[in-house]
Parts: C-alpha cells; structure tokens; sequence
C-alpha cells in the first residue's frame, strides 16, 4: 500500500519586484512575480514499511521535497497525498520557550505538534523516561545544554508515533548516550514496518539502511531504484563534477569531529609502513606495508563498535575503504574496555600521489558513527614504474 | 448558492478556530507570558500592572493637572476609564497584529503548524489582561451590573475586533511599511476619538467627521450603555456594517496568503 503519493508535484519559487505585489497578487489573482523552479514535475510513490534515501548534490531540491511531504510547503502544481501521522525532524523544538521548563516545552511542543492535552498527558511519563532527564523538567530550559535540549525535543518529536518519519542529513539527535538511543529510534522504524525517508550525503549511510534511493539532481528524479545502483550512479556522476563529494578540511592527526560517543570513543591512531611509524610517512607503491593502529574505548552497556576505515586521494575522492565488520573481526569484551585493532594493506598498490586516512568509530551494525577521525594521517605515494592512475591492478600479459 | 452560503459564513470560522485549537492557543499564551513576565518579581501581575499604570498617567494628567470636565452628570474619572481600557486593548490587539506573523514564525516557518491561530493569540491575550481590570474598574465606580455590561463589552469587541486583527497581521507580513506607520495611525486614532474628552467637546463644525470613525461610534456606544449617554442608531449601524463587509474577505484573504507567508520569511 503506498503511504506517500506525488502526483505531478512541483514547487517554485516566487520571486517580487516590490513587497506589496506580493499581496497584489493574492487580492488580486494576477500574477506579479517571477518563478524560481527549485523542483519540476514529478510523480512518486512510496510503499508502507519502506526506507527512502534522498540523494544529490546542495540545492538539488532533496530538503524541498521532504518539506513538501512533511506539509511545510505546499506544491505550486499537483497533489501531495501521506496516508497517517507524519513526523519531520527538519527542526526540532519549534516554539520551545527558554524560560519556560522542561515540563511547560513538552506540553508546548506536543501542543505544536498537533497532539492533544489527553495524548501527552497519558504520555508524558514515558518522554520523561526517554530523555533521561526527570530530575531536570522543572528546571528552565536556559539552563540545558544544547544536547538535553535536542534529546527533549526529540522525545517530543517521537511522541507522535508516526507512521512516517522524515529526517534531514541525520540518524541521531543529541549527545552522548541518547545519541545512540535516538538512533535505535529511527532504526527501529525500519523493523516495525513504518515508512523512513531521509536525506543524506553519507552514501554509506544510505546503502546500509535504505531499501529504495532516489537521486535528485536540478529538481528533477535523475534516478529511482536499488541503492546500490543509484548510489553508484550518483558517484559516477560526482566524480565527473570539479567538485569532490564532502571534502573534508581537518589537518589534525588526531580525532576530528567527535559526533555522539556515548562513552564509545576512538583513544588513539598510529599508522606504519613497514613496521615503522615516521613523518613525513612514504609509501613505496607495491612493495610497502601499510599498517594502521588504533584504540578504542567501548563502555559495558553497549554492544561493541566495529571500525571503517578510508583511504582517500588528494582531491577528496575515498580510493579504498575497509571494515571491521565486513571483514567479520570480533572484538573480545575485556574488563578494561579497552580494544585495539590493526588493518594492514601488504604491498599497498596505490599509485603516486598524496593521501590521507579517515577513521570511523560505529555501531555494531555499521551505520550509527560514535567518532570520526578523519585526517588521521597523511601519506605520499612513490614509484619507479610508469603506470598511471590511482591503483596498480594485478594482471597478467600473453603475447600472441 | 450553498457555496457563497459557506464563504459568507467562513467569516466566523476564526471564532471556530479558538475552540477547535484552544489547548494550543492555551500554550502559546503560557508561552508569551512566560516569555514577558518570568523572572520579574510581580511575574505575570506586570500584564494588569502595566495597563494600570498607564490609565494611572493619563488620569493624573487629565483629571488631576488639567480638570477636564466631562459630559453630563458622569465624573471625569468614570468617563474616562469606560472608554480608555476598551480603547488600550483594541490598539494593543491591533498594534501585535501587525507583526504577530513574524513574532511568531519560528513556529510555522519550518513546521506543520496552524497559522491561522496566531492572529487570535494577542486578542485572547488582551482579553485576559483587560477584561478583568475592566470588570473590576465598572463595579467600582458603578455596580454589578454595570461589571456584567462591562464584561459583555470586551467579549463583543474581542469578535469585532477579528477582521482587522487578520487584515493587518497579513499586512504586516506583506508591506513592512505598515508596520513602521501603524503606532503612528494608531495614536492619532486615539486623538481623534472621544475618549479623552466628550464629543461634545469637539467644535460643531468637524463633529460630523465622527460619522468616519468606527472606533467614535464603539465609545459612544460604550458610553452609552454604562454611562447612559445618548447614543444614535448610526452608532450601532456603522461599525455592524463595517464588521459583515470585512469578516468573510479578510478570512479568505489571511487563507489565500497562506501558502506565501513562508516564502516571505
């Protein structure tokens, strides 16, 4: 049964020489203005329990879209049909108050939300619940950090127990533990047979939990299908462009962005060629061994993480990745906590060039990301051969 | 015909707004007296408190410093608190309607949110901070009675009141001149209304004008039913008429800009 229906939906924007020929043409019913098309006519159906990813470049019209099956905007031509209660997480705790409490914002925002005093009433206890923070509902909001803000509103959000749930660039909301939790929320959509649709450049993110992916590219569906497919279609068409997917800025040698650990938390990366950890690292292509070393810590209460790692070139672009995960290592629980692993590349067969190491921390699944490290290390690429390109393929010549 | 009987009668439907979404309404005033009041130490007494304080300035200026006399048997002071506390929460509800729209569009900007309720919030706002005031000061200077007119005087001019507060919050979202002109408009309203001073006060020659005012006909209309001051048919017919032309265009016209306001944001 299809749950969203688009039927020829498109949304401009209106654009006036003057303010008031705004409201000319409302009165009026003439037209005024000049129309800016962010999405051109499309038709879409999604199916009950199905999980759609929205890819594409900035300003492609993937966050237009989610609003315009959120109910936010309204289309400029066709029909947005949602079958039940929608959620959007496009922004969390519309209308909170800072000086109103804990307690006085839930009622508020479910009031927003749409609920009914009754329906947050008999629901009240267990929002409390979720967030973890009863002992702080009375207090201001002023006074909550940024993530006790993000987890109540949150809690809010979930409340209206959806049957569809639209998010914008993000899995989980919050810090810390609740980071975690928020995310099990949203996976947990999946398993219960309810609609997700989310947009993301995390294509990894993407293929790991979506079911359908649709491309957008200058308003329009580029692409519609298996988010291995579409995926490799849009970073196909990436590639192409002068621009590098996500390029990340960081020269730190150590963790760079620290996205809701939850006490799960990246201690250190080393990383070796041929045994020795030097600076400036030099790889010799083909011959070196490329080694790279990291600690982590993993609380008691949660399943332990799993690691990914990326190599990637000098424009940006990820050459090679590798996963604790897809390669089936088990990490042993110890009292301590404390976890090590190491990925060796033997004979890297990198061509020359500069490149540089992300680290990501995750989930058991591979999809939640407790940490990145990203820029852990850089290294160069040399050689005494004559190929060109980035990797140097095992093959073999038979003259004929 | 069931088509032009339904758009005629839209021009109640903010009435059923306030019922249909009254626990909103109820949050979203909490909302705004926490946000003006909290950490004050009267906390939400500042909202009577501050139009008592008002009506107290004037009083001493108009009553104390200048004498002025008022019409007929009625004290100055009665007179003039009959007419100025309906006359301070129709302005304060006019004044906010201008700018409700961007007051409060964190609210709709980026969510699903009835907007249509945000014109009603400062006059049930209003309604809450004068109507107790103004029952209070009826029965102090006359009775009981007079409290229930009283009463019965802010409930019908909180209806009256809703074209305007819709026609300008959309205004005010359109042409942001308005909204820079408007406390101005308003003033002068004030000046050219009797309520500082009797009708009659006015030279013979320009008394007619009042005729053009919609805000003379509600005073003396107010006046004249606590007050027993005379009052004319015209005074009931002007401002009736003017509330059936604009009830159902300023709802359809606040409906059709819906789909605008957060483009303008």
């Amino acid at each position: 049964m299809s749950v969203i229906t688009l039927v020829n939906v498109s949304k401009s924007y209106r654009t006036y020489a003057h303010p008031w020929d705004r409201l000319k043409e409302v009165i009026t019913h003439r037209s005024y203005h000049q129309d800016h098309q962010v999405l051109k006519p499309l038709s879409i159906s999604i199916g009950e329990g199905h999980v759609v990813g929205l890819v594409g470049r900035n300003g492609a019209g993937k966050s237009t879209l989610l609003k315009l099956i959120a109910g936010t905007l309204l289309p400029t031509t066709g029909t947005v049909t949602t079958q039940g209660q929608v959620a959007a997480l496009l922004e969390l705790g519309a209308g909170f108050h800072p000086e109103m409490s804990g307690r006085e914002n839930v009622y508020l925002g479910a009031a927003v939300a749409g609920l009914s005093r009754e329906f947050i009433e008999s629901r009240y206890e267990d929002i409390v619940q979720f967030t973890g923070l009863a002992e702080a509902m009375d207090r201001p909001v002023k006074t909550y950090s940024s993530g006790m803000t993000a987890r109540l509103a949150f809690a809010v959000a979930m409340a209206v127990e959806p049957e569809i749930l639209i998010l914008d660039e993000t899995l989980s909301v919050g810090d810390g533990a609740f980071a975690r939790r928020s995310f099990e929320r949203i996976i947990d959509f999946k398993s219960t047979g309810k609609t997700l649709l989310f947009c993301s450049h995390s294509m990894y993110q993407v293929e790991s939990i979506c079911d359908r992916v649709l491309w957008i590219n200058d308003g329009m569906v580029m692409m519609d299908g298996d988010p291995s497919e579409v995926v490799s279609a849009y970073t196909e068409f990436l590639t192409g462009q002068s621009e590098p997917p996500n390029p990340t800025h960081s020269s730190d040698s150590v963790p760079s962005a620290s996205t809701s650990s939850g006490g799960t938390r990246i201690m250190d990366v080393k990383v070796f060629v041929d045994g020795y950890e030097s600076k400036p690292l030099t790889i010799e292509s083909g011959s070196s061994k490329l080694s790279i070393a990291t600690r982590f810590k993993a609380p008691d209460n949660l399943p332990l993480p799993s690691i990914g790692i990326v190599l990637v070139g000098g424009n940006g672009w990820p050459i090679a990745s590798a996963s604790s995960l897809d390669d089936a290592l088990r990490f042993t629980r110890n009292p301590e906590g404390i976890y090590q692993a190491t990925v060796t590349f033997p004979r890297a067969p990198l061509l020359k060039g500069n490149y540089w190491i992300n680290l990501f921390l995750m989930c058991e699944q591979g999809i939640h990301f407790y940490e990145r490290a990203e820029r852990v290390a850089e290294f160069t690429v040399v050689q005494n051969t004559r190929e060109v390109g980035l990797v140097s393929l095992n093959r073999s010549w038979k003259t004929g | 015909m069931l088509h032009l009987l339904k758009k005629l009668l839209s021009g109640i439907s903010p009435l059923l707004l306030l019922i249909r979404q009254r626990f909103l309404i109820l949050q979203l005033l909490r909302r705004d007296i926490v946000g003006r009041t909290r950490g004050t130490l009267l906390g939400w007494l500042w909202l009577i408190a501050q139009p008592a304080l008002q009506v107290i300035a004037f009083w001493f200026l108009l009553d104390i410093v200048f004498q002025m006399r008022s019409p007929g048997q009625v004290r100055y002071l009665n007179y003039f608190l009959i007419g100025m506390l309906p006359w301070l929460y129709l302005s304060e509800v006019l004044n906010r309607s201008i700018n409700v729209l961007n007051e409060f569009a964190a609210l709709y900007q980026r969510s699903r949110f009835p907007v249509a309720v945000l014109p009603l919030l400062p006059m049930v706002m209003g309604l809450l901070i004068y109507l107790p005031v103004y029952a209070g000061v009826a029965v102090y200077f006359q009775d009981g009675l007079a409290g229930l007119k009283a009463i019965a005087i802010m409930l019908l001019l909180f209806v009256w009141v809703i074209p305007f507060a819709y026609l300008l919050s959309v205004f005010g979202l359109f042409v942001r001149e308005v909204r820079q002109v408007f406390p101005f408009f308003l003033t002068m309203i004030m000046y050219v209304t009797p309520i500082l001073y009797a009708p009659d006060a006015l030279p013979e020659s320009v008394r007619w004008a009042l005729a053009f005012n919609p805000i003379a006909d509600l005073m003396a209309l107010i006046q004249g039913w606590i007050n027993g001051l005379p009052v004319e048919p015209g005074n009931w017919v002007r401002p009736l008429a003017l509330w059936l032309l604009l009830a159902t265009p300023a709802w359809v016209l606040f409906r059709r800009s819906e789909p605008h306001m957060r483009e303008v944001l």
